[in-house]
């Protein structure tokens, strides 16, 4: 039993402290914050674009060419393993591209973009017709209705699944290895083909990775209890 | 009710998972308990390996299957053929092995990271053009040296790359875990791109993402011949990279696997097979 302790010592001194391994990882879990940052956002603000622009029908009530639009990216991204998309991103489309974490970012945040546009029109659509029968009786046009009355309440809505979307994206990010990023997945994997020894570079990432996504679902639930407040009357 | 139908559905649900999951075991344990016994416990010492893998060692040979790792993404030593298997030198080499030792030869394709650390639990022994090294030697045993390789490093056409000195600084691809990757961070002031296949660090040198990649001989020749207007193969030695051996890897302490497997590369070396596939794979690629 008690070298069975040593021998855990020995291997995280291998694994975490020799050749001050430690730095390895921070810089990789810098790369996965990052990127899994910067694609959250750029995801947020295509996928509400495209929630829109899938929403929007024409006067006869046929889809509009912006809904079939957002329906063929969202088709495509969702018909497609997003390792697939960043080694296109990475080895076709962005080639030349010299910043991987960029090329990173982007293919993150049109991957989960099309995630985040059902989930922003799921939220619209939960949102009661008469909210918007009422903020047009009131002589708010269509736009100042969406965005003062409906996206306010749609916005509660889909805090519990987009919350969900972003630590599926933040592990996600995981595959930049593929592309020779050094995330934290990726530098687990460079101290384990060193030391021989998989088993703590792979705990080890897998428990960082679990202490960031607690930390980021308990801001989340602090969140949403903060949005439902005014529910409570 | 309904409390208690999602109740009856939950206890279906687990019940199923558990016979799912407990099928495959028992079958499974039945005619590898050496594999899952040694891949149950992934924290196991060097020294346990070795004791484990001298148990196992009559084992390797006794069950008729010789389980042999590799990567498949270091032509010409080992590739995927046209029907879909690893082919290449290795494979030739290690099935010819596998004949003179009377087992049958099992190929498994994995990540080169991972083959070291799968030795003894999910393969037998490992043949990938890998180099005898001191940190490797740690962890397993080698064959007698079957091949001598020395590290390349490919440039773009127009690089000025020349010398050890050159090397300072630059951005340089690798295939994660080889030689090349370990040489390359020991480069001062370098940046080490590691990819899963070496083809990838080549092409991001076309795309312009890296400077160089330091490769095998062999595949760098590859390489070179692929693109031959855009990269040149440089022979290691003029940056004072040392000569390697290749050797199949073996489970630590398993003299009698160690044995039979030298033995049979002797038997090949002198009845002229192994010449003869270093010929039609090695010579007749470039």
């Amino acid at each position: 039993m008690q070298s069975w302790f040593i021998h855990v010592g020995e291997m995280f001194q291998r694994a975490f402290l020799k050749e001050d391994r430690w730095k390895l990882y921070l810089g990789g879990l810098g790369v996965t914050l990052k990127v899994a940052f910067f694609a959250a956002i750029l995801g947020v603000i295509l996928g509400t674009v495209a929630a829109l622009m899938k929403l929007s029908v024409k006067k006869n009530g046929k889809p509009s060419v912006r809904s079939i639009i957002a329906t063929i990216y969202i088709d495509i991204i969702r018909g497609t393993p997003s390792v697939v998309q960043l080694l296109i991103m990475w080895f076709i489309i962005m080639k030349n591209c010299r910043n991987g974490v960029l090329v990173a970012v982007l293919s993150f945040g049109i991957n989960s973009g099309a995630y985040v546009a059902e989930i922003i029109r799921a939220g619209i659509l939960a949102v009661d017709q008469g909210q918007t029968e009422a903020g047009r009786s009131l002589g708010l046009s269509q736009a100042q209705t969406m965005m003062y009355i409906v996206i306010p309440q749609a916005i509660k809505n889909v805090l519990p699944p987009i919350g969900n979307e972003f630590i599926v994206l933040l592990k996600e990010t995981a595959i930049v290895g593929y592309v020779s990023l050094s995330d934290l997945t990726r530098v687990a994997n460079q101290v384990s083909s060193r030391t021989y020894e998989a088993f703590m570079p792979l705990i080890g990432a897998a428990v960082i990775y679990f202490v960031i996504i607690k930390i980021l679902s308990i801001l989340l639930s602090k969140l949403e209890r903060r949005l439902r407040k005014s529910d409570r009357r | 009710m309904k409390k208690s139908l999602v109740t009856l559905l939950a206890i279906s649900m687990c019940a199923v998972m558990l016979a799912g999951c407990g099928a495959p075991k028992e079958t499974a344990a039945a005619d590898t308990a050496n594999d899952t016994a040694a891949a149950a416990d992934t924290t196991q010492t060097a020294d346990e390996d070795t004791d484990q893998a001298a148990e196992a060692g009559s084992a390797v040979l006794a069950d008729g299957v010789l389980t042999v790792g590799t990567n498949a993404e270091f032509p010409p030593f080992e590739y995927v053929g046209d029907d879909g298997e690893p082919d290449g030198f290795d494979m030739a080499l290690i099935k010819a092995v596998g004949d003179k030792m009377g087992v049958e030869v099992k190929i498994e394709n994995m990540e080169f990271a991972s083959l070291v650390s799968s030795i003894g639990n999910k393969i037998d022994v490992a043949i990938a053009g890998m180099t005898v090294t001191d940190e490797r030697k740690e962890v397993v045993d080698f064959s007698d040296s079957y091949y001598d390789a020395v590290q390349y490093v490919i440039v773009p056409a127009d690089s000025s790359i020349a010398t050890a000195d050159d090397l300072v600084g630059k951005t340089i691809g690798v295939q994660l875990g080889t030689t090349g990757d370990f040489l390359a961070q020991d480069i001062e002031g370098s940046t080490v791109s590691s990819y899963n296949k070496a083809v990838d660090a080549v092409n991001d040198l076309l795309n312009g993402r890296s400077d160089l990649v330091i490769v095998d001989k062999n595949p760098a020749e590859v390489f070179a011949g692929m693109y031959p207007d855009d990269v040149i193969a440089l022979d290691g030695a003029q940056f004072g990279f040392e000569v390697e051996n290749y050797a199949i890897a073996m489970p630590k302490g398993d003299a009698e696997l160690a044995n039979a497997i030298n033995q049979a590369i002797k038997d090949l070396k002198a009845d002229g097979t192994f010449d003869k596939l270093v010929a039609e794979y090695i010579e007749g690629s470039n």
